[in-house]
């Protein structure tokens, strides 16, 4: 395979390649060139710039509020889902490693269920006071959610290293299980727990059916403004848009980034063998 | 509704017309967009596979990973920003191509909608497909040409074949993404087109008057269509490890 990829690509590659990166582009690149357009709708190319999309979002005071919302909203989810997930998966492979597959299985089960229905039935079961439609509530949802990235982080890492080794190694040495977890186990599954971290903050940040549906507008959530700018001022939503495709990009590049420098000290811990 | 009584008349309600045609709706903007999403995906992928600079390769599956995110609100308003009825390529394709878009084609029906999701199903079919054609060994090519194959016959009995659990599994898995997103939609369409996740959302905030019943009905009869993907997506995922085990 190594000699037949060398071969140059032809033109029809080419130009399948090229049609897809500009489908996958030009949705993106035309939002950035909006939110600084004055007028853009007679023309290929804007007939100016300028940033009075930005400054006008700024001045509404939703602007830093729902920015505050979904930055809460994010972060209490990313805490909550380590305290749930990382001493779980850990018992499970150092203790029961028979439940894995009822775990695995477990968490196919929010892609399984569209975000509308568990929505329906959150709001339903948990329909009594103070919990009913409150962020606590949404911020269990999104948990719930997301559950899946942080599992398959925190898993895949811990089964690249040897914990019953390690377990072992620190309790021979006096170290109680909490101990054990809190000083070997998790700095040795620290990128792990940080690209799960990076995607479930990601996800819940640009969250819109949970938020939308469970509570509405008494906690509105910055995903909930740029659909209401869509249907107000379209520079606007363009500005707002492009700050949640700002914060996208960012957040992916540097689960790529964490990843890769993971990859490069285990290749340095393979060819130091 | 009196508690305390079973009850099928739920079920009859979301068959009613109105939620019949959501379901439709629902099914066939998810059955579109996973069956172009797997054909562009498919060949998408493999001239992404086969592209002789690492690199390259590196950065279009980061570009894949990173768009395939990128649905929802932004991504339907950037397609309002492109394809509305004063957007770029509606322009574009006016005043170049004298081609008129609308009002045969609308970003805010079920057309813009299938190049909306499409969005954020090729890139993942991109990510789905490029790990199966790790299974195709060289060595079958090399004895298909051997016994005198061309690159059709190649593809046609071998290459597809082999390639068919991990389509099919790609296939569910799209229909699924599509099949429960909302947000989109949401954006786009408002109230205009019924969907089944918007009709569920509206008996939620209220804003159409639902009996309570038949949302809960919806949300069951959707359950069940994603429980048949998930089932199908096992079982075809458990084929293609056997092949990557031979």
């Amino acid at each position: 395979m190594s000699t037949e990829k060398k071969a140059r690509p032809s033109a029809v590659q080419v130009l399948i390649l090229v049609l897809f990166i500009s489908y996958m582009l030009i949705p993106i690149i035309a939002t950035y060139v909006f939110s600084v357009a004055t007028r853009w709708d007679r023309t290929i190319l804007p007939e100016g710039y300028s940033l009075k999309g930005y400054q006008i979002a700024a001045q509404n005071p939703y602007f830093f509020k729902t920015l505050q919302n979904s930055l809460v909203l994010s972060l209490a989810s990313v805490v909550v889902s380590l305290l749930v997930v990382v001493p779980t998966v850990y018992w499970v492979h150092a203790r029961v490693y028979a439940a894995k597959p009822l775990l695995d299985l477990l968490m196919i089960l929010p892609f399984g269920i569209p975000g509308v229905v568990l929505a329906l039935a959150l709001v339903q079961v948990f329909n009594f006071q103070p919990i009913a439609r409150s962020p606590f509530l949404l911020i269990a949802a999104t948990v719930v959610f997301t559950m899946p990235f942080m599992y398959r982080s925190v898993s895949n890492n811990l089964a690249a290293i040897d914990i019953t080794t390690l377990t072992e190694a620190a309790q021979s040495l006096g170290a109680n299980t909490f101990n054990v977890l809190l000083r070997v186990i998790i700095p040795n599954i620290f990128t792990g727990i940080l690209s799960g971290s990076l995607l479930v903050f990601a996800t819940v940040f640009a969250e819109f059916t949970l938020a939308r549906l469970i509570v509405g507008a008494g906690f509105k959530t910055f995903p909930m403004l740029l659909v209401e700018y869509t249907r107000i001022d379209g520079t606007i939503a363009a500005g707002l848009s492009v700050i949640s495709f700002t914060i996208a990009w960012i957040v992916s590049l540097l689960i790529l980034w964490v990843s890769s420098k993971s990859l490069d000290k285990s290749h340095e811990h393979l060819s130091a063998r | 509704m009196r508690t305390g009584e079973f009850t099928f008349n739920n079920y009859q309600g979301a068959v009613a017309p109105l939620y019949l045609r959501s379901f439709w709706n629902s099914i066939k903007l998810s059955g579109i967009t996973a069956f172009l999403g797997t054909i562009i995906g498919l060949v998408v992928g493999y001239v992404i596979y086969r592209w002789p600079s690492a690199r390259m390769r590196e950065l279009l599956i980061a570009l894949s990973d990173v768009t395939t995110n990128f649905a929802g609100a932004p991504l339907a308003f950037a397609f309002i920003i492109i394809l509305g009825s004063n957007g770029l390529v509606t322009q574009f394709f006016l005043q170049y191509l004298n081609i008129k878009l609308y009002p045969n084609f609308s970003v805010y029906s079920i057309s813009g909608l299938i190049l909306a999701y499409l969005y954020f199903q090729l890139p993942l079919m991109v990510l789905l497909i490029i790990p199966a054609f790790g299974g195709l060994k060289k060595e079958w090519r090399e004895s298909a040409t051997n016994l005198g194959a061309n690159t059709w016959r190649f593809w046609w009995n071998i290459g597809l074949p082999i390639l068919t659990p991990s389509l099919i599994a790609g296939f569910v898995l799209l229909f699924a993404n599509a099949f429960g997103a909302y947000a989109t939609a949401y954006t786009l369409t408002g109230s205009k087109l019924s969907l089944v996740t918007l009709q569920i959302g509206f008996t939620i905030t209220g804003e159409v008057l639902h009996e309570p019943g038949i949302g809960q009905a919806m949300a069951i009869l959707s359950l069940v269509i994603m429980g048949v993907c998930i089932a199908i997506y096992q079982v075809a995922t458990g084929r293609v490890r056997k092949w990557i085990r031979r």
